[in-house]
């Protein structure tokens, strides 16, 4: 029973893994940058969804200001920051978009407090559900939820539509899909959307879990979406779903089991380091 | 005095670590968002040398060594991985490290290391740090002359064309990586027996990330810009100390405006106004 | 409210520039540095208020020797390489005492600096023991870590009759040191350690803890850490379905805790400096003037603190301004102290001695469960 919590208490977590790492793929997939600067997006949708909840009392209205605020920083930051410098080597965007996580989190700490804030009432939090022994909260029931509803609407939306077939021509090959008369501009900004929709929300669910909001909170997420994205294979979307869970698992039982001789982050980036020494081009990748 | 001093031996260290991180991705071309560990690594294994009584020159050496053979092994990794691939893998070593040590009771876990005796005083550290910092500027400035300056940009460039032309990328790669993190532990082994204490937290991924920003500020590749903005954001905390609280905020901005409306660092934006004095000059009639 | 808070902070201490020449006569100066940016900044924030408020308690009542005290505030970001020109720079200045608000690392680094110059030093709350071993310059104000962990066995052993314990133990120098003191005397109050987790600062998910501690069934949990981690640890366990007896540390001693934890902190106790329902006029003083000038409850950071700074004060209205050594000498001579954290007087190597409070989360609120008074079991060091 002990090992099938475990498992268990894994996927949960490896579904927020999942919401941030495949904006983060889709990102890298168009344009070659590592964005870390997403972190910000995810920490912002959760102060905005605090404040809301805490305001309002409706937890619905603070998922739609979240996404909205989420949905509004991501292309902002592509439109004033890494569009003017995409020609520039790769290590330039990523330097600026750590500069972005580092004074934003600075930002969101003068603005809010360096304490962090908590939910008045997370009734979310204290709904339980037993089964066989094991507890299941009621966010980590709808982390599990969105994670799947909103991807499942991603892969709807990459197949079966319009947009989404324009989306997946250019990924392959922006001038062949600009030459089909795809607008590989709005893709762009489509794509900052989508993956900013997915963190927003995933920041309102992460502080709902830990029933704290605070400055930091999107850095260790985003180093291992970076790393999840890479485990999976550098753009590659199945790759980086799962990786997401796989990472997910393998910090349940590896902080537990592994505990006197590192910790949680050792352990996730250990498993990457051993899966690319066997697997270079990650374990969904395309091999050069 | 004391503080001016002090302010100047950091300084000096950034110096040698910003160029040993240089060596190996602004030279060589291979990222790295770990190069704290290599600091870390060489100031435990000098702290630890030293308190088992050996002496401080023995202890700094071992420090440097234990820093380049780890430097070695990144550097066969990175035959295996490349690009964005080596980036990560790179921080990846460095939360390796870090979880890793702070998990040692042999190493004293969080607590670190206490109570490292100190042999030089403040001016002793001062012009340690600063000569070893010239004379890696020597060093660089040799490299990028010499016959494996001229491999490492070949390899920086297109590694398969620089295979293809006889270059051993392997052997070069290894090099730079086993140079860069030498440094950096050199720079360790004085900085532990400097503050007397370390602690793993010293050696974090923000201390990477601290050390790439010298880097690209001061301009990726030019071994006098890199000096420069070692140099620069040293004094930067310094600077804003009556701002206190808004320092990470102005230090975040920073990285961001120097990338976004100059990404050669400061090296590009002399470049940039040397030209344009020269154009000028060109126009007046002789 | 921290807006205006900030912005009057930076108003005050322009206007301490545009004053620093005429007042620097009369004014004693003493330094402080704390981590104001970077993730420690929550408790440099609460240790920053701590020292204003006794400041400016100290210079209502006639401040000291009639001069008025004046902070000369410092970040150090929780580094200890920014701590080391900071230390310099305050000794260039010439300040004769400096009063740390910050951790383990900065202050240990910049210790031996302060006694090599012959600077009074007093660490407010960092924990490290190496701290006071870098000189009898040094002193330190709050418990050393492995203090308080013994306290939390007795604690277990004596007062709550149990007996098996798991340890969820915080992966830093101040969760390490609880968890070996606890373990040093666990044995002989009949307390048995059945398992230890270990948690990193930034985790914030405990799924697997959770999982394990509820596969090891312990009576009771010791569960060292800060309010924004143990917070969340402890909400899991409780929502979770754990139910054992759960005892923090000085750590979860913020009403921060409370907000995060809600329903789940109901219960836990914590070993701490600071007891809300003392009668002794200094704590009562401290704890209602805090709440008053800041709007929040006080916690254990600005306690320490503002006890640090009540020695520092304490020790130049003796020794006067002027002379490291004599105020090293006062400070080392204070006896029966009364402070915000209780009555002190400090041993051969500048650590205090001083009961521990044990407080209960009820209602919302810490209130008073035990004392645990035991000059054996929690003598500090003294070399």
């Amino acid at each position: 029973m002990f090992y099938v919590e475990l498992l268990l208490v894994g996927l949960v977590w490896g579904c927020t893994y999942a919401m941030m790492a495949l904006g983060l793929t889709l990102v890298y997939g168009l344009l070659r940058i590592l964005h870390v600067a997403q972190a910000t997006v995810f920490t912002l949708g959760a102060y905005v969804g605090l404040l809301v909840a805490n305001h309002t009392g409706s937890l619905a209205l603070a998922f739609v200001a979240a996404a909205l605020a989420a949905g509004a920083l991501g292309p902002l930051i592509y439109r004033l920051i890494y569009q003017p410098i995409l020609d520039k080597p790769p290590f330039v965007a990523l330097v600026a978009s750590i500069g972005v996580l580092i004074a934003m989190e600075d930002g969101f700490r003068l603005m809010f407090g360096p304490s962090g804030l908590s939910f008045a009432d997370n009734t979310w939090f204290t709904t339980t559900y037993s089964l066989a022994g094991m507890v299941l909260n009621l966010v980590q029931v709808w982390i599990v939820a969105a994670a799947v509803l909103l991807l499942s609407a991603f892969a709807v939306f990459a197949a079966r539509t319009r947009a989404g077939v324009a989306w997946r021509a250019t990924v392959s090959d922006p001038q062949m899909a600009e030459s089909f008369g795809v607008g590989v501009i709005g893709v762009r900004y489509l794509n900052f959307l989508i993956a900013s929709l997915l963190a927003g929300v995933a920041g309102v669910l992460v502080g709902l879990l830990n029933n704290l909001v605070e400055p930091g909170m999107g850095g260790v997420i985003s180093y291992k979406g970076l790393a999840i994205i890479v485990l999976g294979g550098l753009g590659n979307v199945p790759g980086t779903l799962v990786a997401s869970l796989l990472l997910g698992v393998v910090e349940s039982y590896g902080s537990v089991f592994l505990d006197r001789v590192m910790d949680r982050d050792a352990i996730a980036f250990l498993f990457l380091i051993i899966v690319l020494m066997v697997r270079p081009q990650g374990l969904l990748g395309k091999a050069h | 005095m004391d503080y001016y001093l002090s302010v100047a031996t950091f300084g000096a260290l950034n110096v040698i670590l910003a160029l040993g991180l240089n060596l190996i991705s602004g030279f060589c071309g291979q990222v790295s968002l770990g190069h704290a560990a290599f600091y870390g690594l060489g100031a435990y294994a000098a702290a630890l040398c030293s308190v088992a009584g050996l002496p401080f020159p023995v202890a700094v050496v071992a420090g440097m060594l234990v820093a380049g053979i780890f430097g070695i092994v990144v550097g066969i990794a990175a035959l295996r991985v490349r690009e964005d691939f080596l980036a990560i893998v790179t921080m990846g070593v460095g939360f390796l490290f870090l979880g890793v040590v702070r998990k040692q009771q042999w190493l004293g876990a969080e607590m670190g290391i206490a109570k490292i005796p100190s042999p030089l005083d403040k001016w002793g550290y001062a012009l340690l740090a600063i000569g070893a910092a010239v004379a890696l500027v020597l060093l660089s400035l040799h490299v990028r002359r010499s016959w494996m300056g001229r491999a490492f940009g070949a390899v920086a460039q297109d590694e398969d064309a620089a295979r293809s032309i006889g270059i051993d990328v392997a052997g070069y790669k290894i090099a730079a990586f086993f140079i860069g993190t030498a440094a950096a532990g050199l720079a360790g082994g004085i900085y532990a027996h400097m503050t007397q204490i370390i602690v793993p937290d010293a050696f974090n991924f923000i201390q990477s990330i601290t050390i790439l920003a010298m880097v690209v500020i001061g301009g990726i590749g030019s071994t006098l810009g890199v000096v420069a903005g070692a140099v620069l954001l040293t004094l930067m905390p310094e600077m804003f100390r009556f701002i206190n609280d808004y320092k990470l905020l102005v230090y975040g901005t920073l990285l961001l405006a120097v990338m976004r409306f100059s990404p050669e660092g400061v090296a590009g934006l002399v470049r940039r106004l040397a030209r344009t004095a020269q154009a000028r000059g060109g126009r007046r009639p002789a | 409210m921290s807006v205006t808070f900030r912005s009057k902070l930076f108003i005050a201490s322009a206007l301490a520039v545009a004053l620093a020449a005429p007042a620097a006569a009369q004014n004693i100066k003493i330094g402080f540095h704390a981590p104001l940016t970077g993730f420690a900044a929550s408790d440099g924030k609460s240790a920053l208020q701590g020292a204003e408020l006794a400041v400016e308690q100290i210079n209502a009542a006639g401040g000291v020797n009639g001069r008025k005290l004046e902070l000369v505030v410092q970040d150090d970001q929780a580094k200890p390489e920014q701590a080391l020109p900071l230390a310099n720079k305050y000794i260039g200045d010439g300040l004769k005492i400096v009063v740390s608000g910050s951790y383990s690392g900065p202050t240990r680094a910049a210790a031996g600096v302060f006694h090599k110059a012959q600077i009074p030093y007093i660490s407010a709350y960092a924990i490290h023991p190496d701290i006071t071993r870098a000189g009898n310059y040094v002193f330190r104000t709050s418990f050393m870590g492995e203090v308080q962990g013994r306290a939390a066995a007795k604690l277990i052993g004596d007062n709550l009759k149990k007996k098996k314990v798991t340890l969820l133990t915080l992966n830093n120098d101040f969760g390490q040191a609880l968890s070996a003191g606890f373990k040093e005397v666990a044995g002989k109050f009949g307390v048995q350690i059945v398992s230890e987790y270990t948690y990193a600062m930034g985790d914030r998910q405990f799924g697997s803890i959770v999982a394990s501690v509820k596969k090891d069934d312990p009576e009771v949990l010791y569960v060292s850490g800060y309010f924004f981690n143990g917070g969340p640890l402890v909400a899991q366990l409780r929502a979770g379905g754990v139910s054992a007896q759960i005892v923090g540390t000085e750590g979860f001693d913020t009403h921060n805790f409370i907000s995060i934890a809600k329903e789940a902190a109901e219960g836990v106790m914590i070993t701490t400096s600071l007891d809300r329902d003392s009668k002794l006029p200094p704590m009562r003083k401290f704890i209602e003037e805090y709440e008053t000038k800041f709007k929040v409850p006080a916690d254990m950071v600005a306690a320490s603190t503002h006890t640090a700074i009540s020695v520092a004060a304490e020790a130049l209205g003796k020794a006067g301004a002027n002379d490291g050594a004599k105020i090293r000498a006062a400070i080392a001579g204070i006896k029966d102290f009364q402070v915000a954290t209780g009555r002190i007087s400090f041993n051969e190597l500048g650590e205090i001695y001083k009961a521990a409070q044990i407080q209960v989360i009820k209602g919302g609120k810490f209130r008073y469960f035990a004392t645990i008074d035991d000059p054996v079991l929690l003598a500090p060091p003294t070399k």
